[in-house]
């Protein structure tokens, strides 16, 4: 009893001693106008839906069309997943949002030996053309916008598995609308990068985004994928920063096949995070937003406004969630999804309560759309476009966030470039060093995290909804169907497809590899050997963990 | 001066997730321990190898893709066959569910650190184990 009273006075007279944004921005106690004497409303906040789009992409916001509510999903085999997507789709999930497993993302097949154990786990286990029928089965491929995440090479032969199931469904590729993150570069940021060499990941990007522009154009063929990058530590303007350094590789690529910026620019979007420093993360959002229609209008000379607006998805901070008293992650990921909408998002994934402990259950997934449909439908945050828009703290926030990414390019361009600052390894130092820091501030007590370095308690013996395994004899059945299919498949028809694959890859960079990719995925081979053909080309090993050799 | 505790710090199978061992291999230098982090993509075969030529007092596996339950087994295994699983802390750390925790330790693993732990704790721990296997 006695130290509870003890808590309770000490707690009565704490003060906020916290001057600065996570990211390290000064903040002062108020602001007032002086703070925003500066700004021309007109050319630098502008009304929503009207450029360089601050305020929002849209005039009417969510009165035009809510935001997607979309959930991640990747367990087990395809079929297990079929059946959880449309648990969720029944359940007021807007599209289905599949994530690969970790073999998919290295673009190695289930049956190699180093796959053991970890088939199915952190998503769904694809490779073969089979996969991708029973992963869509039920589900009408051209009255859904379909979401696959995919960053990995390997996109470009899962993306191409996805266009012979909808052929194969009689389904004009006009009619295919959908996103797939085929965003390679940044893979390396998320401890893979054999599966992504700079080449081969350029390579295939482009191949999609040129593919979809001319053939596919409902497709949004790239989500630049930020949230990655600010999950290593890293601060809100270098999550700006760097993820825009990596998009302009693949738009710069584009150009160089010949693509028109104004062609495919409008089918880019992005994937950001919203991190638990409230204000911080929507200011964000708004530099974010303004700095992409200054970019693509002054350095690319984009005139369509969609070229302009910057698209982007949010999901809430994996790296902000702790699994001590896991139930309190549930409200900082309310929270951080009020960021995103208050920000302007388009498309949102809410965090699982249970991601620091093991994958989301039924039950808490289904927390994680009813707290958006919450948002959604009962607090009134989505009625005004940008509600924020004017505040004197929040535009001097959006300044001060747009001035701090601005450097970094600075620093960036000085280094030789994007393709320099990852070569050299710099982009790894400065995650590095953020991710240290954090911890120090942790350690030190600096940032207060609640159930890790304040308000502590017994760890819980047991997760509130259980715990989501996948069963051993799914990763068996997944491994024997690779197997079968491949004793069973027409040998010689599988290896002319191979045989013509290479040769397409002999005629250089700007050969897109997607048509004859189709026709190997369509003769029986999976996605380790279409990739193992293309890293070849490219002078690397067949199997990026180089225990395997190749089949022909 | 006392030796130096060295430590073998390791991501196993494809998980990865290296934010934070790469931050804890940091941080136990800091804490004047020798650390020989060995990277992405290990087999419990290398670990365990590595250790031995390292002369390591301790071992730590980070595993955040939930297939702590099928690694951790052989790296454990192949501890014991050298008769090392008394001499060697073997620590494991990542996204552990904590209805696993008995389940790992099972195995031989000493103590189960999930994300979210202070490394103040991870470090006294090892100060612990190590004194008291001195003692004995």
């Amino acid at each position: 009893m006695a130290e509870t009273n003890e808590t309770v006075s000490s707690s009565y007279h704490e003060k906020f001693n916290r001057g600065k944004t996570w990211s390290g921005l000064e903040l002062k106690e108020f602001y007032n106008p002086a703070d925003t004497a500066g700004i021309d409303y007109h050319r630098s906040i502008g009304d929503p839906g009207q450029y360089p789009y601050t305020r929002g992409i849209h005039r009417n916001m969510y009165r035009g069309r809510l935001w997607t509510r979309r959930e991640v999903c990747g367990l087990g085999s395809a079929r297990e997943t079929n059946e959880r997507l449309k648990f969720l789709l029944r359940e007021g999930a807007g599209g289905p949002n599949v994530i690969v497993d970790v073999p998919g993302e290295l673009g190695i097949d289930a049956d190699h030996p180093r796959a053991a154990g970890e088939v199915g786990v952190t998503g769904v286990s694809i490779n073969s053309l089979a996969d991708i029928t029973v992963l869509t089965e039920g589900i009408p491929l051209d009255k859904t916008s379909f979401s696959l995440i995919v960053a990995a090479p390997s996109a470009e032969v899962m993306f191409s598995q996805y266009l012979v199931e909808a052929q194969r469904r009689g389904i004009d590729f006009r009619l295919l609308s959908g996103s797939i993150q085929n965003d390679p570069i940044h893979l390396r940021y998320c401890g893979f990068p054999p599966a992504a060499p700079l080449d081969v990941a350029r390579k295939t990007a482009v191949d999609i985004i040129e593919y979809c522009t001319r053939y596919v154009p409902r497709w949004y063929t790239t989500t630049i994928n930020l949230y990655d990058l600010r999950e290593n530590g890293i601060s809100a303007a270098q999550e700006i920063a760097f993820g825009f350094g990596i998009g302009l590789i693949y738009i710069d690529g584009a150009i160089e096949r010949g693509l028109q910026i104004d062609d495919f620019i409008p089918r880019l979007s992005f994937y950001c995070s919203a991190h638990i420093d409230f204000f911080e993360e929507i200011a964000k959002l708004r530099a974010a937003r303004r700095l992409w229609a200054k970019i693509m209008q002054e350095r690319y000379g984009a005139k369509d406004p969609r070229s302009l607006q910057f698209r982007f998805a949010v999901h809430t901070a994996g790296c902000s969630l702790v699994p001590q008293q896991p139930l309190n992650n549930a409200i900082r990921i309310a929270y951080e999804a009020l960021a995103a909408v208050l920000g302007g998002v388009q498309s949102l994934h809410c965090c699982s309560y249970d991601e620091p402990i093991a994958l989301p259950t039924e039950q808490s997934h289904l927390l994680a759309i009813r707290t958006q449909q919450v948002l959604a439908y009962e607090t009134g945050v989505a009625a005004v476009s940008d509600p924020l828009g004017g505040s004197y703290y929040i535009e001097n926030l959006t300044d001060k966030i747009e001035e701090e990414t601005l450097k970094i390019f600075k620093e960036i361009e000085d280094r030789g470039g994007m393709l320099e600052a990852i070569n050299s390894g710099w982009i790894d130092q400065e995650m590095e060093k953020a991710a240290l820091e954090e911890q120090q501030r942790i350690e030190k007590r600096d940032r207060l995290v609640v159930g890790v370095n304040v308000f502590r308690m017994p760890p819980e013996d047991a997760t509130p909804s259980g715990v989501q395994r996948i069963p051993a004899q799914v990763e068996q059945k997944i491994i024997e169907d690779v197997e079968k299919l491949k004793k069973e498949r027409h040998r010689p028809a599988w290896q002319q497809a191979i045989d013509n694959l290479k040769r397409h890859t002999e005629k250089g960079e700007k050969e897109n590899l997607i048509p004859p990719v189709i026709e190997c995925i369509k003769a029986g081979a999976t996605v380790g050997e279409i990739m193992g053909v293309i890293r070849q080309a490219y002078g690397h090993p067949y199997d990026p963990l180089e225990a395997i050799q190749p089949p022909y | 001066m006392a030796k130096k505790i060295r430590v073998i710090l390791s991501k196993i199978g494809l998980d990865g997730h290296d934010r934070g061992i790469k931050m804890l291999a940091r941080m136990f230098r800091e804490a004047g321990m020798e650390v020989v982090y060995m990277g992405l993509y290990q087999t419990p075969e290398n670990v365990v190898r590595a250790a031995v030529q390292e002369d390591a007092d301790v071992i730590g596996l980070s595993i955040l893709s939930g297939e702590h339950l099928t690694l951790v087994p052989k790296v454990t295994a192949l501890l014991k066959e050298q008769k090392l699983e008394n001499e060697i802390l073997l620590l494991v750390g990542g996204v552990i569910p904590r209805e696993d925790v008995p389940a790992v330790k099972s195995h031989g693993v000493h103590e189960v650190f999930t994300a979210g732990s202070l490394v103040e704790e991870i470090v006294d721990y090892i100060h612990q184990w190590v004194n008291r296997r001195a003692k004995t």
